[in-house]
């Protein structure tokens, strides 16, 4: 095995954590706080980490059905993403615009513009549903990394 | 032409290098396990910083078009050399007695800085605007903490130069300053040192940048500052210069204050080295970010330039009256 493959392999296990509020109700952002930080739902056994700057994300939590006003700002803020990277969308709202669905300020879904990997359905999404979106995005970084799982 | 390569050996392997970099990201992935554990969470493995480091690797680095683009990539370096060097001149008692031994405590006292000076260089080079608030608020807590290291140094140096001298004199040589120790006892338990260590505890907070005074990176105000445009290996070196950092103030504060040897064989006496830097990690770093939250710049500014600066002085008074 390879340095290269080696590093890529170890890489899966320090997904860093970035969450982009798509214009939410802040019901899934709270929810995403306390999976990190209140010990039932330790999202750090996995070696993630929640981190402020774009530039040092893995995986992108979106939350929210992608208002108007907010879309130029989502996508500029996720080109700024370095590759390899993988999307969550995290509620109802970015997979299908939830109860804002139709509205008048809305763009979404938030799939027209970027691809997203995982869906977390859920109004707010149970905690363990987050977690689990998580480890999938791991697999699915593998994958984007050109290692099989 | 022997000297300098030993010298090279000294800053890239043993105590600098590979060896301050194994010992930094050893502790740095304790510290995150036992803060997990005292918020009664599993935590990352012990080898979370490796993993994390060989991950940033892995990733595209970017660079903003509107950066300055030299000083972006070079700041890192810097930093990384510059700690590297400084780790060389850390003595450990009993194993190692550092690089040199003339005025060793005055380099370090310069060398010290520089990972801040880096942190700073990027920020600014970046362009960004959240680096350039990042960078000012490095810049004041540089200011708040290197006063009371300074005051901290100078009661230390004070002490052993008056009792070698007789008169009045500082020593500024570490390595006889540990020796002195090792005859006289521990400054940490020194009546008149007790000040002057707590302060030392103090600062190790400050100077790490860990959680009351992690002001210049705030990932929720500012969203890490001045590291804000680094991604890729370029923050993987900013890691490492952190590990290294790890391991030179930690080792510092055993050197000043605990250099106390339990046995003639050296490997005995490294793991001793490490199980002191380990504890005064655990107390003045682990615990105190495990139960605490952000300060503001302006009131850890003011904290710095009140209790720490108190207490040292106090130390460096009372070495001048007994």
């Amino acid at each position: 095995m390879s340095l290269d493959t080696m590093l890529k392999k170890l890489s899966v296990s320090s997904p860093w954590l970035f969450r982009i509020n798509a214009g939410s109700c802040n019901g899934c952002d709270v929810e995403l706080a306390t999976t990190a930080c209140i010990p039932r739902y330790d999202v750090e056994r996995f070696g993630c980490k929640y981190c402020g700057s774009p530039r040092h994300a893995d995986i992108v939590l979106i939350t929210g059905p992608l208002t108007a006003r907010m879309r130029d700002r989502v996508l500029r803020v996720w080109h700024d993403i370095p590759e390899p990277k993988v999307t969550v969308a995290v509620g109802v709202c970015p997979i299908s615009g939830g109860v804002f669905r139709e509205g008048y300020s809305i763009r979404g879904p938030i799939d027209r513009y970027i691809p997203v990997d995982v869906n977390v359905p859920g109004c707010p999404p149970r905690p363990q549903a987050i977690l689990e979106s998580v480890v999938l995005a791991r697999s699915i970084w593998l994958k984007k990394l050109g290692l099989e799982k | 032409m022997t000297d300098t390569l030993l010298g090279i050996m000294h800053m890239c392997i043993f105590p600098g290098g590979l060896f301050a970099l194994a010992i930094g990201f050893l502790f740095k992935g304790i510290d995150r396990r036992v803060e997990a554990r005292l918020q009664r969470r599993v935590g990352p493995p012990l080898l979370q910083p490796w993993i994390d480091a060989a991950k940033l690797l892995t990733k595209e680095t970017m660079i903003p078009k509107t950066a300055c683009r030299q000083a972006f990539l070079l700041a890192p370096v810097f930093g990384f050399t510059g700690m590297a060097v400084c780790a060389a001149f850390i003595p450990i008692a009993g194993v190692f007695d550092g690089l040199s031994n003339m005025g060793d405590l005055l380099v370090i006292f310069y060398l010290l800085p520089i990972p801040a000076i880096a942190i700073m260089l990027g920020g600014s080079a970046s362009s960004s605007p959240f680096s350039a608030i990042g960078f000012s608020r490095e810049m004041l807590m540089m200011l708040a903490y290197e006063t009371p290291l300074l005051m901290i140094l100078l009661s230390v140096a004070m002490l052993v130069g008056k009792s070698i001298a007789g008169t009045w004199g500082a020593e500024f040589s570490l390595l006889k300053i540990v020796l002195w120790q090792q005859e006289n006892g521990s400054l940490g338990l020194n009546p008149s040192m007790i000040p002057a260590f707590i302060a030392y505890l103090i600062f190790l907070p400050g100077t790490m940048g860990a959680i009351p005074f992690d002001i210049p990176e705030a990932e929720t105000e500012i969203i890490e500052g001045p590291l804000l445009e680094y991604g890729g290996p370029l923050l993987a070196l900013f890691q490492i210069t952190s590990a290294l950092k790890t391991f030179v103030v930690l080792g510092l504060g055993v050197a000043l204050f605990f250099p106390g040897v339990i046995s003639q064989w050296w490997p005995i006496n490294l793991i001793w080295f490490i199980v002191k830097c380990l504890v005064l990690m655990l107390i003045s770093l682990t615990l105190v970010k495990s139960a605490t939250g952000r300060f503001r710049i302006d009131q850890a500014f003011r904290f710095y330039i009140t209790v720490p600066m108190a207490l040292a002085l106090c130390s460096l008074i009372l070495v001048w009256v007994i």
